[in-house]
């Protein structure tokens, strides 16, 4: 037979358990919502990883076909060039040099065939910075601002210490490559300016890439906002996401601006020759 | 009429964890709730539960003893509770599991009111089944639980705190978890023309129920044909 105390307990077990319970509940919504956090961070990071890597995959996907257009131009285009060119040469030895008519014309096509040679090779060296790949990034900088300082009126200047650059990974090379053609180009079409100043030091464990030009400026922010216009530094923002680096937009004192790029500098490695053949199929 | 009123006045508590089965009854109605197939299981359970509980009342009222009510309620309770749980459940496992108790709980509760009343015919000295109402504490709790499980294994709910079936389940895991002590006690105790003086403890059993009805209704408020979304 049961008495009433028996009952009393019963009771009073039974509130505790349902207290118990009710702290069950609150602590499950506590866990459960940290859970929820915890699995959204962990997603956020899958998709941000995932998108690095599709960019990666889309940035390594247009230098295999420039590499594949600069082997075409080399390999087809510049051979057959240079049989027309021996060719021409032959024509030129048995043609009749008495009329001037002739040797006027057959030179003028030589010269044209000279350019149209010179042409490709500067497009195929464009394409594929072979420079770059063989003798790292300050030398194949060098290269190009040469090459441009000759070819146009604006004064380019090129300022950096080669031997405290050490050889960064091709990634690394050919993003900051990249960068420094975009911002170049970029002030030579849109600055109005007729100094352009490319520097390239470390800073910090950072390589630091500056372009300064002494032109119009720009404001970086609208520019990236309108569709059309900022594509050029909408791509190297997705570039520089790739290597972790990052890009500021500066306005020195003088008028201009002056773009500021890092790049986190990578455990040095020892230093490989490779004078091969600049289109051969790396693994 | 008179006569309820007069009963409502003397115990309020007990008035009180009958009708307020009429609130979430009333919320699924509006709210179209029915239309999920683990809702309408608790819908048919709840107006099931207002019909019993208002003829277990009329009953006492007219003094004639309403323990067989409270027998039979105890297996349909857990079928339609456990109907609502298998739609809810998405792991096949779970719904097989679900379907097996039920079946082995109808026939287990049903020879415990038999063994308990061996003459079904003698209404007055009709007693409470003896473990059936243990058991299918035990069981639900296990089942609460295992919503509780699946929840947080695969974080499918994106606001759990807007979700009907977690105020659903935590309505019933505080009822069942305090019914677990009470229950073993139940048949033992509540007899009729045999009632323990045990003061204002005696109201608590109701004050559970209430509570768990509150809940009930909560999550229903919740329930929304649009935004609905379990997955």
């Amino acid at each position: 037979m049961i008495d009433p105390s028996q009952i009393r307990w019963a009771i009073l077990i039974a509130m505790l358990a349902m207290l118990m319970m009710a702290v069950f509940v609150i602590t499950f919504v506590v866990l459960y919502q940290k859970r929820q956090l915890a699995q959204e961070k962990n997603l956020r990071e899958i998709e941000k990883e995932y998108q690095l890597k599709l960019l990666e995959t889309a940035l390594d996907s247009e230098e295999s076909e420039r590499k594949r257009i600069a082997q075409d131009l080399h390999d087809d285009i510049g051979t057959m060039l240079s049989l027309t060119k021996l060719s021409l040469n032959q024509l030129t030895k048995i043609i009749n040099k008495d009329e001037p008519q002739t040797e006027y014309t057959a030179n003028k096509v030589q010269s044209l065939l000279e350019e149209t040679i010179l042409h490709v090779r500067r497009i195929t060296r464009e394409l594929v910075p072979t420079t770059l790949k063989q003798f790292g990034l300050p030398t194949a900088i060098d290269e190009f601002v040469q090459k441009l300082d000759s070819n146009h009126s604006t004064s380019i200047q090129f300022n950096c210490n080669f031997e405290t650059i050490p050889r960064q990974s091709q990634k690394v090379e050919l993003t900051l490559y990249r960068i420094m053609q975009e911002l170049v180009n970029n002030a030579l079409k849109h600055s109005s300016g007729d100094q352009i100043v490319v520097e390239l030091q470390l800073e910090m464990g950072k390589i630091e890439l500056q372009v300064t030009d002494n032109g119009k400026g720009f404001d970086a922010k609208a520019m990236k906002e309108s569709k059309k216009a900022g594509l050029g530094l909408h791509s190297i923002d997705s570039r520089l996401s790739v290597v972790h680096g990052n890009v500021a937009y500066l306005t020195p004192a003088t008028n201009g601006c002056r773009i500021k790029v890092q790049v986190p500098l990578e455990p040095e490695k020892q230093n490989k020759t490779e004078p091969l053949h600049p289109f051969r199929k790396t693994a | 009429m008179n006569e309820y009123i007069q009963f409502f006045i003397k115990n309020p508590v007990s008035s009180l964890a009958v009708f307020i089965t009429i609130v979430p009854i009333v919320i699924i109605w509006f709210r179209r709730a029915f239309i999920d197939k683990a809702i309408r299981f608790l819908f048919i359970y709840l107006l099931i539960k207002l019909v019993i509980d208002t003829v277990m009342l009329q009953y006492v009222l007219n003094n004639l003893n309403n323990l067989i009510f409270y027998n039979i309620h105890i297996p349909i309770r857990y079928i339609l509770l456990g109907g609502m749980l298998y739609y809810y459940f998405e792991s096949v496992v779970y719904k097989r599991l679900i379907i097996s108790t039920m079946a082995v709980f109808l026939v287990f509760s049903i020879w415990d009111i038999l063994s308990v009343n061996p003459d079904l015919s003698d209404t007055y000295n009709h007693l409470l089944v003896r473990y059936s109402s243990t058991v299918e504490s035990v069981l639900m709790i296990f089942w609460l639980l295992a919503f509780y499980f699946d929840a947080i294994q695969s974080l499918r709910i994106t606001n759990l705190l807007t979700f009907p079936f977690f105020w659903i389940c935590g309505g019933l895991l505080l009822f069942y978890s305090t019914y677990v002590f009470i229950a073993p006690l139940l048949h033992y105790v509540v007899k009729w023309e045999n009632q323990f003086d045990i003061g204002i403890l005696y109201q608590v059993p109701y004050v559970f129920e209430i509570i768990s009805m509150v809940l009930i209704g909560l999550g229903i408020t919740y329930y929304s044909p649009r935004q609905y979304d379990r997955s």
